[in-house]
């Protein structure tokens, strides 16, 4: 366990899925050097197959005495989806006049899977009692991380100053136990440089101040973020203090760090004359339950009596929180927290001032980025082949 | 009827007896020849300098002392089996090359955007110190201060990795670049030449520990064609050496991507001896690796099954109550040797490796970690103490091994 824990929470109330948060994302990390099929964001659809299909299948995780369960790993033709692209350069030399059954602009590769394939499909007949909700994913920052667990290389951290979890790329082989033990799959490997990637709760960011690029760009403002021990944050009130805010699938043992408010309002169902029934609700609990656990019933109970509170008298601090008026108030960083860390620590590394294991190892020469070290590369062996993130 | 069941009883337990069949030796002596010289950088399988080596036959043990959390490997290795490899070797001055050949069905090379596929690939292990050949290190990638080098070569791809060489604009996507034609196949190039091969070097004290050599003060070769014909690897490293006596002590390792290979699930070797022709010395580290258990197996076997099964587990039959429990020992006579079995039974806090990832079973510890000096003690207590009764487990011990596979 990290001495301070940074959370993120989800209003599903509020969630839309139109993908801003994913975009923000992939073109802050994952447009790029074989990350290309990662969606360390993704937003499905719920119930639906998820991202990589029927993650919740694949194992991961702790059971009951606490030991780490056996999983699979995805595949990404079938499970997360190929990104294909298309042929650019041979429009400019192509023979138009062959008469080619395949256009002369075309994919390389013909998808047959893909996130979101089953977008919007749901549950259940239109238009009597169908239903879905979106479900933002994120890495969970875990207490008891399952990727860290299975890393037989410890090449996983988690930062004792705010509780992220990383890949020491320097440790990583690529052996991808880590993805059979995350039972989020929200780890990744990255075929092109051979080792596992993974959501980085932006940690460049945060450490200025900024939140993470998913949470800043997200027009329905649902994301908030701070830390667990800021009993001033929104983020602690939703979670801790009106308890409305829960984690994703907590039966996997791994203690995720990023909270829901679960589906409030659903709408009610119709009969077979297209009249609505009166007190139905379109979303079931078991399916809230199984993604809540419990307590799922006190928070929606929590937030509906809050919610006929702020209608009777005007007043509601809950219902203030979730509306989100300010945009910055949803962000509670702390930016001075990560730079007393760093002065503490003598780190004079303004880029990475709390955490230089990216660069470091065990049995790795000494090694200073080169901001810091103005030597030019490739002076002698000391710095030769060493690796940075 | 009493004597039919008796009689099957005794053809039952003396099945399960491995030391009735006959034992093969897991590996002789391999005989380093010596040669003019080696050149690091173009060592190759079809070198004239392999010409005069004789080649020897050891066998790889599959890796059963931890189980790892793959459910599809686990599954495809329930049942693993020992494999075969010949292995030449040549030395000159400093340096020291070896040459291994094996069977494998399948050619496996990580594909462009694989996210569940498995290379196959080789390593060699050679102990930083080995001047007491009754405390080599522990053969699951050294011990607490007793290191090894390991040297490491999978069959990928050649691919990038990040290297501090302020060359992070070449990560870019072809697509995202702003050239085109001549430029763009510039631009490939130069992406091209970055990319490099799995070939790599590790000091470590004990799996887990692994940690690259990237300070350039290992200098080695490698390389690795497979021939689709015989269904057949070969693989050759040259790397230096210093030998101050005549023979060294060296286990191997492969992959074999299709089986979900990587990592801690390979097939490995037991220390062997490597006769430095022409050298003297070494008598001893050859002796012990090439000597045959002296105690009584079946005695061996009466007390390991009292005394170790709850905890250990044997065989297919005698499971142990958790396969986290302790190490496996499914095939430990495959890749341990007795000095280092006897020396564990009798001292189990003398080698010492880190194990598990401690957050991964959390109730079974293996050992308990002072926080302030990192020292690792056992929580297995010393079993036995009369040599008797040691050299008797330890006979026993090494007939726990896999077959090899046809």
């Amino acid at each position: 366990m990290s001495k301070r824990q940074l959370a993120m929470v989800m209003d599903l109330n509020k969630c839309i899925g139109c993908q801003t948060c994913t975009v923000a994302c992939k073109t802050q990390w994952t447009n790029r050097n074989g990350r290309e099929y990662m969606y360390w964001n993704n937003v499905e659809t719920y119930p639906g197959t998820g991202y990589p299909k029927n993650w919740m299948d694949l194992g991961g995780g702790f059971d009951a005495a606490g030991d780490l369960k056996e999983g699979v790993i995805p595949n990404i033709e079938a499970d997360y989806g190929v990104p294909w692209d298309f042929n650019y350069e041979d429009v400019g030399t192509y023979n138009y006049t062959k008469g080619d059954a395949t256009p002369a602009f075309h994919a390389d590769s013909t998808p047959t899977w893909g996130p979101n394939w089953d977008e919007d499909v749901g549950k259940g007949n239109f238009p009597s009692d169908n239903y879905f909700f979106y479900l933002p994913r994120i890495c969970n920052h875990c207490t008891n991380p399952g990727c860290l667990s299975a890393c037989p290389r410890d090449a996983i951290f988690k930062r004792d100053q705010d509780g992220v979890v990383l890949v020491d790329l320097d440790r990583c082989q690529g052996y991808r136990y880590c993805i059979a033990g995350c039972p989020y799959k929200k780890i990744y490997f990255n075929s092109k440089i051979s080792k596992s990637e993974k959501c980085i709760l932006c940690f460049p960011r945060i450490e200025q101040g900024l939140p993470p690029a998913c949470a800043q760009q997200c027009v329905g403002r649902i994301r908030f973020v701070g830390f667990l021990d800021d009993t001033e944050g929104q983020v602690y009130k939703l979670v801790t203090k009106y308890k409305v805010a829960l984690p994703l699938r907590s039966d996997y043992g791994t203690q995720p760090n990023v909270y829901y408010v679960p589906p409030t309002e659903a709408p009610a169902k119709f009969d077979a004359e297209g009249r609505i029934i009166e007190g139905s609700q379109r979303v079931p609990m078991t399916e809230l339950e199984l993604l809540f656990g419990k307590p799922v019933h006190a928070a929606i109970k929590t937030i509906k009596s809050e919610k006929e509170k702020r209608a009777k008298t005007g007043e509601s601090e809950l219902m203030d929180i979730l509306i989100a008026y300010h945009h910055a108030d949803m962000f509670r960083l702390d930016t001075n927290y990560y730079q007393d860390v760093a002065k503490a620590s003598g780190n004079k590394n303004p880029l990475a001032p709390i955490d230089d294991r990216y660069s470091k190892g065990k049995f790795t020469a000494d090694f200073s980025l080169p901001f810091v070290d103005e030597k030019p590369h490739g002076e002698g062996n000391k710095t030769e082949g060493n690796a940075h993130a | 009827m009493r004597n039919i069941t008796k009689s099957l009883l005794v053809a039952t337990s003396l099945a399960t007896v491995a030391f009735a069949k006959p034992i093969v030796t897991p590996s002789g002596v391999i005989t380093a020849s010596k040669v003019g010289s080696i050149n690091l950088a173009s060592v190759s399988t079809s070198s004239s300098m392999w010409s005069g080596s004789k080649p020897t036959s050891i066998v790889l043990y599959p890796q059963t002392t931890i189980k790892l959390n793959d459910k599809k490997g686990n599954a495809v290795n329930s049942d693993a089996k020992a494999k075969m490899a010949q292995i030449q070797a040549v030395y000159s001055g400093s340096t020291i090359a070896f040459k291994l050949t094996w069977s494998d069905a399948t050619n496996n090379t990580m594909a462009k955007n694989a996210s569940d596929a498995y290379a196959d690939g080789f390593a060699t292990q050679i102990p930083v110190n080995y001047s007491d050949p009754k405390k080599l290190p522990y053969i699951g990638m050294g011990s607490d201060g007793r290191p090894v080098v390991v040297h490491i070569a999978k069959s990928i791809p050649a691919y990038f990795e990040p290297n501090g060489n302020k060359d992070v604009a070449s990560q870019l996507a072809t697509n995202m670049v702003n050239a085109f034609g001549e430029d763009l196949k510039k631009n490939r190039a130069a992406i091209a030449k970055l990319s490099k091969q799995y070939h790599k070097a590790f000091i470590s004290e004990g799996f887990r520990s692994l940690t690259e050599i990237k300070d350039g003060s290992d200098k080695s070769g490698m390389s690795m064609t497979y021939d689709a014909k015989t269904k057949k690897w070969t693989a050759v490293i040259a790397q230096s050496l210093s030998a101050s006596s005549g023979a060294v002590p060296v286990a191997f390792a492969i992959w074999d991507g299709s089986k979900y290979n990587r990592g801690g699930v390979k097939n490995l070797s037991s220390w062997t001896a490597v006769k430095l022709q022409g050298k003297s010395g070494g008598e001893a580290l050859i002796a012990e690796l090439t000597s045959k258990p002296k105690g009584d197996a079946k005695a061996g076997q009466v007390q390991v099954e009292a005394m170790c099964v709850s905890c250990h587990t044997t065989s297919a039959t005698k499971v142990a109550s958790s396969p986290y429990m302790a190490p496996g020992l499914k095939n430990i006579g495959g890749y341990t040797t007795s000095a280092y079995l006897a020396e564990s039974i009798k001292d189990p806090s003398a080698v010492i490796v880190p194990g598990y990832n401690r957050n991964a079973h959390k109730n079974f510890k293996w050992y308990e970690l002072d926080a302030k000096t990192g020292k690792r003690t056992s929580t297995m207590p010393p079993m036995m103490t009369d040599d008797k009764s040691i050299n008797d487990a330890v006979a026993y011990l090494k007939t726990l091994k896999a077959e090899v596979e046809k």
